[in-house]
């Protein structure tokens, strides 16, 4: 038998309060397509009260792992070769710095090796958050405008493109991945220098649309950013081509795969600021 | 204060599963707003269950960085069908919650699928079978945590008589 924590009060006919409701919701979804370029007050607010809470959390969550890799499990490790002890915990700790140093320096060698291509000096930062959902295509970083970073400063990794700059506060930004429904990047196939515009639906990959099909577009193309669209620099790697084949309009149905693994990224590059047309 | 309590309940729970989907993969498909949305619904009061799951929704669309709205309508509708099962139904059987709770689930994650569609928005294929997973997980979390909480309550109860 269930047991009622708080006593319910009188209620009014749901109804009366459900339809202003949702009329509010769908008013605020018209008024969005309307205008999706206006900054949304709400949006600004819920993400500067709510970034604090992923610092925290991402500082948490490290400081756990740390404990667990650094100290926990080398106690384990001391329980069974007494002997040995002082050593094992000396090289073991010696070892995970290492094999993390190398893999944190691995990563951060890959972003450093795009740096000298790019118009401005990128920013390193970590990710601290994602957005709740099970196709999340935004994340939170730990750099925000006190730092330099402005709203459409786009965002790299080793690997190329993953997305934009789309809130900040002083010290976290939000950015919208590039498989996100709502963002697209002006791009080039290197190999035939076709211009598209790759457009993000949720999924894994992307389309890209607005290539003739006359343009001999093959599965394996590298695509690169154009810099057209005034936000991403020239020559970025942005994906590969999956599939190609002549559409029904004059226009090619073209599937790229980002290069960037969107699920499993830990530091990024930013670069302060949207990147100027030449 | 109610209504205060109300909004800091919604922002908690949102943060909490924006946590713990950072820390593990599968916590993304639990739906923690919909779960306190039939707290609120069963336990407290079907009205400010409205209230609860239009902010919840507000709040998730802005973290998400989706248009404000399509979550606030698809969770105020689950909270309505949530309060509507419970005022009719006996809801004290887990598995009738966790169907009531799925239930919401799916009719929620539908009803954004068709507000997406109606404004010719691209939606991702795999928005749909998600859903049903992330239905299936949050009905047995949600069922699951009233459980215990009845079960609280009960040894409380016993314990004070």
């Amino acid at each position: 038998m269930s047991i009622e924590f708080a006593p319910k009060t009188r209620e009014g006919r749901m109804v009366y309060v459900l339809i202003p409701l949702l009329l509010l919701h769908l008013a605020l979804i018209s008024l969005q397509i309307e205008d999706p370029a206006g900054t949304i007050l709400l949006k600004k607010a819920v993400f500067l009260v709510s970034a604090p809470f992923f610092n925290l959390s991402a500082g948490f969550s490290r400081g756990t792992r740390y404990l667990w890799q650094n100290y926990v499990w080398l106690r384990n490790v001391r329980q069974e070769n007494a002997q040995l002890k002082d050593a094992v915990q000396q090289l073991s700790l010696r070892e995970k710095a290492l094999v993390q140093a190398q893999e944190e320096n691995a990563r951060l060698q890959r972003l450093l090796a795009l740096t000298p291509t790019l118009p401005v000096q990128g920013l390193a930062a970590h990710v601290v958050g994602r957005a709740p959902s099970y196709l999340s295509n935004v994340l939170y970083v730990d750099r925000g405008s006190s730092s330099g970073v402005r709203v459409d400063s786009p965002v790299l990794t080793g690997d190329g493109v993953i997305g934009r700059v789309i809130l900040t506060s002083p010290h976290n930004s939000q950015v919208q991945l590039i498989t996100n429904p709502d963002a697209s990047i002006g791009v080039l196939v290197e190999r035939t220098r076709s211009p598209g515009v790759l457009k993000g639906s949720g999924n894994p990959v992307l389309s890209l649309n607005y290539i003739g099909n006359a343009e001999q577009i093959e599965a394996g193309d590298p695509v690169v950013s154009s810099g057209l669209d005034g936000i991403y620099p020239k020559g970025l790697p942005v994906g590969r081509v999956t599939e190609s084949y002549k559409g029904k309009s004059v226009f090619r149905v073209i599937q790229v795969a980002p290069h960037a693994d969107l699920l499993r990224i830990e530091e990024v590059l930013i670069l302060p600021g949207p990147v100027k047309k030449e | 204060m109610k209504y205060l309590v109300l909004a800091v309940s919604a922002f908690l729970a949102i943060v909490a599963q924006m946590i713990a989907g950072n820390n593990f993969f599968l916590f993304n498909f639990l739906d923690l707003s919909l779960v306190l949305i039939a707290y609120w619904a069963i336990y407290r009061n079907r009205i400010q269950a409205l209230f609860v799951g239009s902010l919840a929704g507000l709040m998730l669309d802005a973290v998400l960085g989706w248009p404000l709205g399509f979550n606030g309508f698809g969770k105020t509708l689950a909270a309505f069908t949530i309060g509507q099962v419970a005022k009719h139904f006996n809801v004290e059987a887990a598995w009738i919650r966790f169907i009531m709770i799925a239930g919401s689930s799916c009719l929620s994650s539908l009803s954004m699928f068709a507000l997406w569609a109606l404004l010719a928005r691209p939606s991702s294929s795999l928005f749909l079978g998600a859903s049903v997973v992330q239905a299936i997980i949050t009905g047995a979390a949600g069922s699951l945590i009233f459980a215990l909480m009845d079960l609280y309550a009960q040894t409380h109860v016993k314990k004070a008589s």
